[in-house]
């Protein structure tokens, strides 16, 4: 049954205070967006912040090797005795590092091949959304595992591996919901109006996707920390020394289950970032009432 | 008492965002045993509420904060959720407003019908076999006539026309025989003839059944004919309350006057005369036609004849109205002179040149559309300013030139000028309306169309609109070019008049020449289903047989 509430109180309110007001009585929201700030706060200032700065590198200290979790190593150490706390912090720089690379470049590309495919229409719109249903019908971990052997595994070239499969998510979201604002009728109007086809896109179209695409850029980026933790635990990620949360799951894995705590500690802090930015996300799209 | 239903003092609050406000403020309203009542009032004054209070399906935001809701000297509010759950569909039945989206569309007709007789059956304690229902369904179905109550009953919602769907809401609001019918808005969705039948069915369901009956509607038109006793409601508060021919002659409450007055007359001495034109032919079309032709896999090509043989020439100056039905090609026709679309055979020509001719600045500044719901034809996300400045930059108006023109075209259509830093949702339909209008003026052009700019607006806002678009042609000299299906309101605006029908032109001529003795039966139907406030002017229509007007209404054929 469809029902408007009365005018009065819609035009009491702008759309940007209820976004607020349903963003700000969601506690979930909040926490998530707690989560998210204390990972970024904590990657910004990792050398200030963590106990044994110098262990997020080449430090060997055998008096200390697997040491449970006490008052000086509150997470415990590895196997060449570093601090796994220290590592950990600095492994969330390296999963920030590896999500705004890669958003930055795949979310612009993406909504930019969207946009056009709507708007253009004919052959542009078939070869893209031709081309994005054949990229998405390539498994992205298999992907990334290919680009990951052909080059050599460092931090670029995992970037390079995973922009190459999510770019394609972007384009066909943005493509849907261009494609629908486009056949609004303020779009015809500003075309009678004489706007060009720059101004319609940039300036009429895609304000309008703005809410769907921040919603979706930050899902993602709890995606993007899964997916890196993941191609480093296969050892396509980073080399070592550096830490990073995935290949120190792996690289602990083989003293399971007595030295449990080398892998509780990154694994717990994969699930920590991920689930911030989910509990974001997730706010974010009530907030914009979108559907992502 | 004798009354079915007594409202007193009803107070309902909503809480949305952090606030409660009062949206009906000590609403009083009775129904007599067998009345007929008419709520009417302004998009958002309530009405719709004060029939969900009554049946009991206020959103969850909304709270009866006071008030009694007595049917037939019982308190509603009191019963338990229980009996008040029984009550619907048995005492209470509502006919809504929109036909397509009362219905599942992947649940055929017969199930939606055959879902509410059963669960209406159980609540009376009715135990009835599949074909029992299944005979009483098609019975109510025939008495909404409907003349093959087979085919309806395994149709899907998509496969009937509005007017069918229309009918079967009203057949599923009398499936059980209620006390009370409530309808909201019957028929607003549909065109002037399709609603003047469904008015026609519901008027004698009601009168064969002896009904009491509750309208809600913002057309005071329509409710002349329907009831006997009106309230007027307005923010919440009832103003005025009084029977039918008494509140439409001599309203009293300042506001009830000013809805009376809104409403253009059809006939009589209050029509207001527009002088034709006979300045040179503005625009020209010969022969005209568009076809669409539909491309599909399985299907071969198949084409759609939209706008056919159409020839008429629109003088400068002039308001040349354009009448007719959905799916008529008044759009589409327009969308030609425009040179949005191109013409499948034939010549358009504008001010002696073809319409594809010239740059297309020319073509901008020579023609401008209004749309029909300013809603949706404004960015959600763009400043008024913004919005204005896009025709400015195309015609080389930048910078402060631009804002001084902006301003200029603000004051044109009597908005403040800081309402250039304002977002569409901060304006109301009204003043939205002004914003569209603005810019269509931006670029100075010399035709505008007008796309029914005043059918998703109050009446009395229509009113103020209306002296707006006529004190603009006097002042800058434009041509319009007015698409509408609301004949009363073309009847006192335009200088000359088309009717439309299925693609062609039926008749053209004076508005008072075409409604003093319309010549095609087609404009005879229309004429006759337009809805008037008085009995003089309802005498003055134009008679119609019945085999006529089974011949050209597309609604009534089911």
């Amino acid at each position: 049954m469809a029902f408007d509430a009365p005018a009065a109180l819609g035009s009491a309110l702008s759309p940007r205070a209820m976004a607020w007001y349903r963003f700000s009585r969601n506690r979930q929201a909040w926490i998530g967006a707690f989560m998210v700030i204390s990972v970024i706060f904590v990657a910004l200032f990792a050398p200030l912040i963590a106990p044994f700065p110098d262990h997020a590198g080449a430090v060997v200290d055998f008096s200390h090797r697997h040491t449970p979790p006490n008052l000086t190593f509150p997470l415990g150490t590895d196997k060449v005795g570093r601090d796994i706390l220290s590592r950990v912090i600095f492994g969330f720089r390296l999963s920030l590092l590896l999500v705004a690379g890669v958003l930055a470049i795949a979310v612009p590309l993406g909504a930019a091949l969207g946009l056009s495919a709507a708007w253009c229409g004919g052959i542009i719109e078939k070869c893209v959304t031709g081309f994005t249903n054949v990229m998405l019908a390539i498994p992205p971990l298999v992907m990334a595992l290919a680009i990951g052997n052909v080059l050599e595994p460092n931090l670029v070239n995992a970037m390079i591996a995973i922009t190459l499969v999510w770019w394609t998510w972007h384009a066909r979201l943005v493509y849907r919901v261009a494609k629908s604002v486009a056949a609004e009728d303020f779009i015809e109007a500003a075309r009678l109006a004489g706007a060009g086809h720059l101004h319609i896109l940039t300036r009429e179209i895609l304000p309008n996707c703005v809410s769907v695409i921040s919603v979706k850029t930050t899902l993602d980026a709890a995606f993007v920390i899964l997916f890196g933790a993941t191609l480093s635990f296969l050892g396509l990620g980073v080399k070592p020394p550096t830490p990073d949360l995935g290949s120190m799951v792996a690289d602990a894995r083989q003293f399971l289950p007595e030295q449990w705590w080398e892998v509780l500690g990154p694994g717990l802090a994969i699930v920590y970032a991920t689930l911030g930015f989910n509990l974001l996300g997730d706010g974010l799209r009530d907030m914009f009432d979108v559907e992502v | 008492m004798g009354n079915l239903l007594d409202i007193s003092d009803l107070t309902v609050s909503f809480g949305a965002y952090g606030r409660r406000q009062h949206i009906l403020k000590d609403v009083a309203l009775s129904v007599p045993e067998g009345g007929r009542v008419a709520l009417i009032g302004e998009t958002g004054c309530g009405k719709s509420l004060t029939g969900r209070a009554i049946l009991g399906t206020l959103p969850d935001t909304a709270r009866i904060e006071s008030g009694r809701i007595t049917l037939r000297g019982e308190s509603v509010l009191d019963m338990p959720p229980k009996r008040r759950e029984a009550l619907k569909g048995t005492a209470f039945s509502i006919i809504m407003q929109d036909p397509l989206s009362s219905f599942n569309p992947v649940v055929r007709i017969g199930r939606h019908l055959d879902d509410v007789m059963r669960f209406a059956d159980r609540r009376m304690g009715i135990c009835a076999s599949c074909a029992e229902r299944k005979a009483r369904i098609f019975d109510v179905l025939r008495k909404v006539q409907l003349s093959d109550p087979d085919r309806i009953f395994a149709a899907y919602p998509a496969q009937l026309s509005g007017g069918m769907r229309q009918r079967v809401l009203i057949a599923l609001s009398l499936l059980h025989q209620p006390a009370l019918l409530i309808a909201d808005e019957p028929g607003t969705a549909l065109d002037v003839t399709t609603q003047d039948e469904i008015m026609t069915l519901i008027d004698r369901r009601v009168c064969d059944s002896g009904l009491s009956f509750l309208m809600i509607t913002h057309n005071l038109g329509l409710v002349r004919r329907m009831v006997d006793e009106i309230y007027v409601m307005r923010h919440g508060r009832i103003v005025e309350h009084g029977r039918t021919t008494r509140l439409l002659r001599r309203p009293q409450a300042a506001y009830t006057r000013q809805l009376v007055e809104a409403i253009p007359p059809l006939y009589g001495e209050a029509v207001i005369d527009r002088p034709a034109s006979t300045a040179k032919p503005m625009i020209e079309l010969t022969s005209v036609s568009k076809t669409f032709a539909r491309r599909s896999v399985f299907a071969g090509r198949s084409s759609h004849v939209a706008v056919e043989e159409v020839s008429l020439s629109i003088r400068e100056g002039e308001i040349f109205g354009l009448a007719g039905e959905s799916g008529s090609g008044k759009t589409t026709l327009a969308r030609m002179i425009m040179g949005v679309a191109r013409a499948s055979s034939g010549a358009i020509t504008i001010d002696g040149k073809p319409v594809e001719a010239g740059s297309a600045t020319a073509r901008r500044n020579r023609t401008q559309l209004v749309y029909q719901n300013p809603g949706t034809s404004l960015n959600p996300k763009r400043t008024v300013g913004q919005t204005l400045a896009v025709p400015l930059a195309f015609v080389g108006v930048r910078g402060a030139a631009a804002e001084s023109r902006i301003e200029t075209l603000l004051c044109e259509v009597d908005l403040p000028s800081h309402s250039a830093s304002k977002f569409p949702h901060e304006l109301s339909g009204g003043q939205k309306q002004r914003v569209a209008i603005a810019r269509a003026l931006a670029a100075n052009p010399r035709i505008i169309v007008l796309d029914e700019p005043t059918s998703a607006l109050d009446v009395s806002v229509q009113r103020n609109i209306i002296q707006l678009l006529t004190g603009l042609r006097d002042t800058l000299g434009l041509t319009f070019l007015f698409i509408s299906h609301d004949l009363s309101l073309m009847r006192n605006f335009c200088g000359r008049i088309a009717i439309m029908l299925k693609g062609k032109i039926v008749e053209t001529g004076s508005p008072r020449s075409v409604f003093a003795r319309p010549q095609h039966p087609y404009t005879r139907a229309l004429i006759a289903a337009a809805p008037v406030m008085s009995q003089e002017e309802e005498d003055l229509k134009p008679q119609i047989s019945p085999k006529e007007r089974r011949r050209y209404l597309v609604g009534a054929r089911a």
